[in-house]
């Protein structure tokens, strides 16, 4: 299955379609970052949540890379769950990959607020980051083609899904629950002090919900098409 | 492997593409599958092979390792020929180190190892597609119009894999609808319509079973035949009988034990000569 894993990943890189989503990650970093240093908490969190529609288009991008005749090669050598399975490997290796590229960029033009608690503020970030990659792989997977069928549709999903992380994330909003936790972290860790443990457990709790839930809905929806 | 009532369809509100389809087919054997242009045909080998599931019924007693060549190969891709084969070996799990170079040279790919998949010719990049199929051996071989684009050389190796493979016990579904079958004596064929699958057994000899001289031909031959006795070198006489029939021509008679690697109905072999004979009518 690994090897499968590093063929999608070299299918992607080569392929030349990871540009679109580099470009987008560079001018987010950009205007988080713009504004002058920040504590490494807040500016984590803010990265985490803005890296999330990204996380997801490269997702789809990454999985839609590969011909359907391929990934039905692929699927009868190795199995429908492997296949599967594979896909979404590939798509957290590389969203991780982003996700520590944008959380070292900027201490190349001094981002990050240094005279604050930094093992604390980098602990946190990297925990925003966790959380925010699992939710938008899934939601990427759910909008790839093998899913979808056709690219309307794959579109719809994924843009539906990242307005909805936010709208239903804003504080205040009557469903939080349907979306995953990324707007509330974001939130937690903008707030001044260190979140509570029970705050933290309870949004990674929630995240591991929402991902079992929509991972499961994916593996449903890949059972009968190939 | 054995389809019990398959219905298939593509979307939930299309019209069924295959209906009430029953068939059965042995180790060793081969199928044909028969059909106008759009008939299905791709669709029953596709779900033969397991890439498509069907909507009702079942097909059972699927051989673990299949090999599916399918119509068209996926070109792009951004690996070049053999760096793709590598990589689905190690996807396969191949664990003969020598697979994808005996491949790469017997389907004539070596001097294309280094080029790209999407600048491979539509011939070439269908040897790298039957390649992938063949990285284990296959107990099921589903072969989607693989003649598409080979070249007459080219062409004349699938008769001779599909022989190995069923030789060794597997099972060989191919798609024609070139008229290339003349090159699989022996095969039963499914011709798919709307009706769903008719099965028929392979055609009748028409030639006697004994050596046939000139003066013996049988009456039913077309009139512009001639008999054409060709002496070949035993290492390359199954290439040349297999080049033979690719190329129409039937083979009456091999005389060689040895070289009798795609038996069919017409052909006896006496092993008493030591020098392999063909001959040939056309």
């Amino acid at each position: 299955m690994m090897a499968l894993v590093a063929m999608r990943v070299a299918g992607f890189v080569r392929g030349g379609r990871a540009l679109a989503p580099l470009i987008a990650v560079l001018v987010e970093l950009g205007v988080i970052y713009g504004g002058g240093p920040s504590p490494a908490a807040v500016a984590y969190g803010y990265s985490a949540a803005a890296l999330f529609p990204v996380l997801a288009w490269l997702t789809k991008l990454l999985l839609d890379t590969e011909p359907d005749v391929q990934r039905r090669l692929a699927r009868l050598s190795v199995g429908p769950a492997r296949e599967a399975v594979a896909g979404v490997l590939a798509a957290t290796l590389l969203s991780l990959v982003v996700c520590v590229a944008a959380m070292a960029a900027p201490w190349l033009f001094h981002g990050i607020d240094t005279s604050t608690d930094l093992g604390t503020g980098i602990a946190l970030g990297v925990l925003a980051h966790l959380l925010a990659v699992p939710p938008a792989v899934a939601v990427g997977a759910l909008a790839s083609r093998a899913v979808t069928g056709s690219v309307r549709m794959g579109l719809t999903v994924l843009v539906v899904a990242a307005v909805l992380v936010v709208v239903l994330g804003l504080s205040g909003s009557f469903a939080p629950w349907l979306v995953p936790p990324v707007m509330a972290t974001a939130r937690e860790l903008n707030d001044p002090g260190v979140p509570p443990a029970g705050t933290l457990a309870l949004l990674t709790a929630w995240a591991a919900a929402w991902c079992a839930v929509a991972f499961l809905g994916y593996g449903w929806l890949r059972r009968g098409r190939s | 492997m054995r389809f019990d009532g398959v219905w298939f369809r593509y979307a939930r509100r299309a019209d069924w593409t295959l209906r009430e389809v029953d068939a059965t087919a042995a180790p060793g054997a081969t199928v044909v599958v028969l059909g106008r242009n759009g008939a299905g045909k791709s669709t029953l080998l596709q779900l033969a092979a397991g890439v498509l599931r069907p909507g009702r019924g079942v097909i059972s007693d699927r051989p673990p390792t299949i090999g599916w060549v399918p119509e068209r190969f996926p070109a792009g891709q951004p690996f070049t020929a053999g760096e793709y084969l590598r990589r689905m070996a190690r996807i396969r799990g191949v664990t003969d180190p020598h697979a994808v170079d005996r491949w790469t040279e017997r389907l004539l790919l070596t001097e294309h190892t280094g080029t790209r998949l999407a600048d491979l010719s539509k011939g070439t990049a269908q040897k790298v597609g039957l390649a992938q199929a063949l990285l284990l051996p296959p107990g099921l071989l589903v072969l989607d119009e693989p003649w598409e684009g080979l070249d007459a050389v080219a062409r004349t190796l699938i008769p001779e894999i599909v022989a190995e493979v069923t030789a060794a016990g597997g099972t060989v579904l191919v798609s024609d609808h070139r008229g290339e079958i003349t090159a699989l004596p022996g095969a039963i064929h499914w011709t798919v319509s709307e009706h769903g699958v008719h099965a028929s057994p392979p055609p009748a000899p028409d030639l006697p079973t004994s050596e046939p001289s000139v003066s013996e031909l049988p009456e039913s031959d077309p009139p512009d035949e001639v008999i054409v006795e060709v002496a070949v070198r035993r290492s390359e006489a199954t290439q040349a009988v297999a080049e033979l029939r690719a190329a129409g021509h039937r083979v009456l008679r091999i005389e060689d034990a040895d070289v009798r690697r795609t038996p069919s109905p017409t052909e006896t072999t006496p092993d008493r000569e030591a020098r392999p004979t063909q001959r040939e009518s056309r």
